[in-house]
């Protein structure tokens, strides 16, 4: 690699300086414009390809090296799971039925869930503070900045960064992330705050005295337009209440298992608009 | 370095970075590609580019979502450290240079941390500990393989 170790004109430090400036100005330039990370996702496209195929690759020679009797019992576990579905799947259109009655009655309109599309993870960064993870489908696909993406379980994320093939999603998880929620069931307004765990969310600003309680499901409200209502969220599994802080913390598990993504389902959710269309 | 096994060694530690394999894989695993970083250096006879290396860090960025620069610059400050020492680092026996490996690898993460502080409030987690550590502790194993990779790697002819 006699190419790559070049010559060294400037004292290290020098160097170092410098490289340290170019990076201050790179980051306060990314922050400020974040045109910069589109552009960043294209440059890192074929990279992002060589990881979508040794992911891949990967998933494809661990599913190889299951034992027979570990994959017997995986399909045994989902043959049961199916017919569990398929028993549920009996009472559909009956609910179907009612619930456009009971829209009717409320002079509502049933809206369709909209389109969906399966999207392979190609990247991923899990680690406290920035977490994402970047997806095989892009603009060229329809997919736009702020779309809801979801995964077995439930919702993971929104849509953040876009470039022609690929996405990033920033996950429930994140730090930057915050959802309209409400209780199942119930209708008080609430946000679910990220916090950089990937097994622990949180519901900010709740008073001592919170109705929430461990086990209650947390759905999206549709506030905001962004995520349609009723998406599940997450389950709270702690309420805790110190004797000096004014507020409950209030601890919720994600539905979805954001540690071990594969596949994610990216939702283009029906207005009400198109769905009479 | 042979530049082939050089390649094929940063598309793997690329690779690494981004594995779905669960929680305790996300808290655990170290820098793959720090790790190669510091193996390329010890075993060049010639001092490596800052400005490769920040490149390397700035693809790691863009690959991950990053903030721009941040892994860049901890890569190239984890080199600066080493050429530091360099020479006496050389001649540690192998487990006193374990110590080492993972000063370098935490000075390298905990700097990448302290950078995007000022973007995002990010507290002190246990990964910027344990990656390290692991790190260190698969130092041996790690150059064992390179050291292999490099011996077979098909000569160039001509």
């Amino acid at each position: 690699m006699s190419a790559m170790s070049l010559t060294r004109p400037l004292p290290s430090l020098l160097r170092f300086v410098l490289l340290a400036a170019i990076s201050i100005g790179l980051s306060f330039y990314s922050v400020e414009h974040p045109s910069l990370q589109q552009l960043g996702l294209n440059l890192a496209r074929p990279m992002l390809w060589l990881n979508g195929q040794l992911n891949d690759a990967w998933s494809a020679s661990s599913q190889y090296l299951q034992g027979q009797a570990a994959l017997q019992k995986e399909n045994s576990v989902l043959r049961q799971r199916v017919r569990a579905l398929e028993t549920e799947n009996l009472a559909l259109p009956v609910l179907r039925t009612e619930n456009r009655q009971l829209l009717a009655l409320l002079d509502s309109f049933p809206t369709a869930p909209g389109r969906v599309a399966v999207a392979q993870i190609e990247a991923q960064n899990l680690l406290a503070g920035n977490q994402q993870i970047t997806i095989n489908l892009g603009s060229a696909q329809g997919v736009y900045i702020g779309q809801p993406a979801l995964a077995p379980g439930g919702v993971v994320g929104q849509v953040v960064v876009v470039s022609r093939d690929n996405a990033r999603i920033s996950l429930l998880s994140d730090l930057s992330s915050s959802i309209p929620a409400q209780p199942l069931g119930g209708d008080q307004p609430l946000l679910v705050d990220g916090r950089g765990n990937l097994q622990a969310l949180s519901v900010p600003f709740q008073p001592r005295d919170t109705k929430l309680a461990p086990g209650t499901e947390l759905i999206t409200s549709g506030l905001g337009g962004r995520f349609p209502p009723g998406l599940p969220l997450g389950v709270v599994e702690a309420v805790r209440r110190t004797s000096s802080g004014p507020f409950a913390q209030v601890v919720v598990r994600p539905s979805a298992n954001l540690a071990a993504l594969s596949t994610i389902l990216l939702l283009w959710p029906q207005t009400r608009h198109s769905s009479h269309q | 370095m042979k530049a082939g096994a050089l390649i094929v060694g940063f598309v793997l530690a690329f690779f690494t970075e981004s594995l779905p394999l669960g929680p305790l894989y996300v808290q655990l695993h170290p820098d793959f590609v720090a790790l190669l970083i510091l193996y390329w250096a010890l075993s060049s006879s010639q001092a490596l580019s800052y400005v490769a290396i920040w490149l390397i860090g700035l693809v790691q960025d863009l690959l991950l979502g990053d903030l721009l620069g941040a892994q860049a610059i901890s890569l190239v400050l984890m080199l600066v450290l080493l050429y530091t020492w360099i020479s006496r680092v050389r001649r540690l026996p192998p487990w006193e240079q374990l110590f080492f490996i993972f000063f370098l690898l935490l000075a390298q993460r905990v700097s990448a941390w302290l950078w995007q502080l000022w973007v995002v409030p990010i507290a002190w987690h246990n990964s910027l500990l344990l990656g390290p550590a692991l790190g260190a502790a698969l130092w041996p194993l790690l150059t064992y393989l390179l050291d292999q990779l490099q011996r077979h790697w098909p000569q160039r002819r001509g």
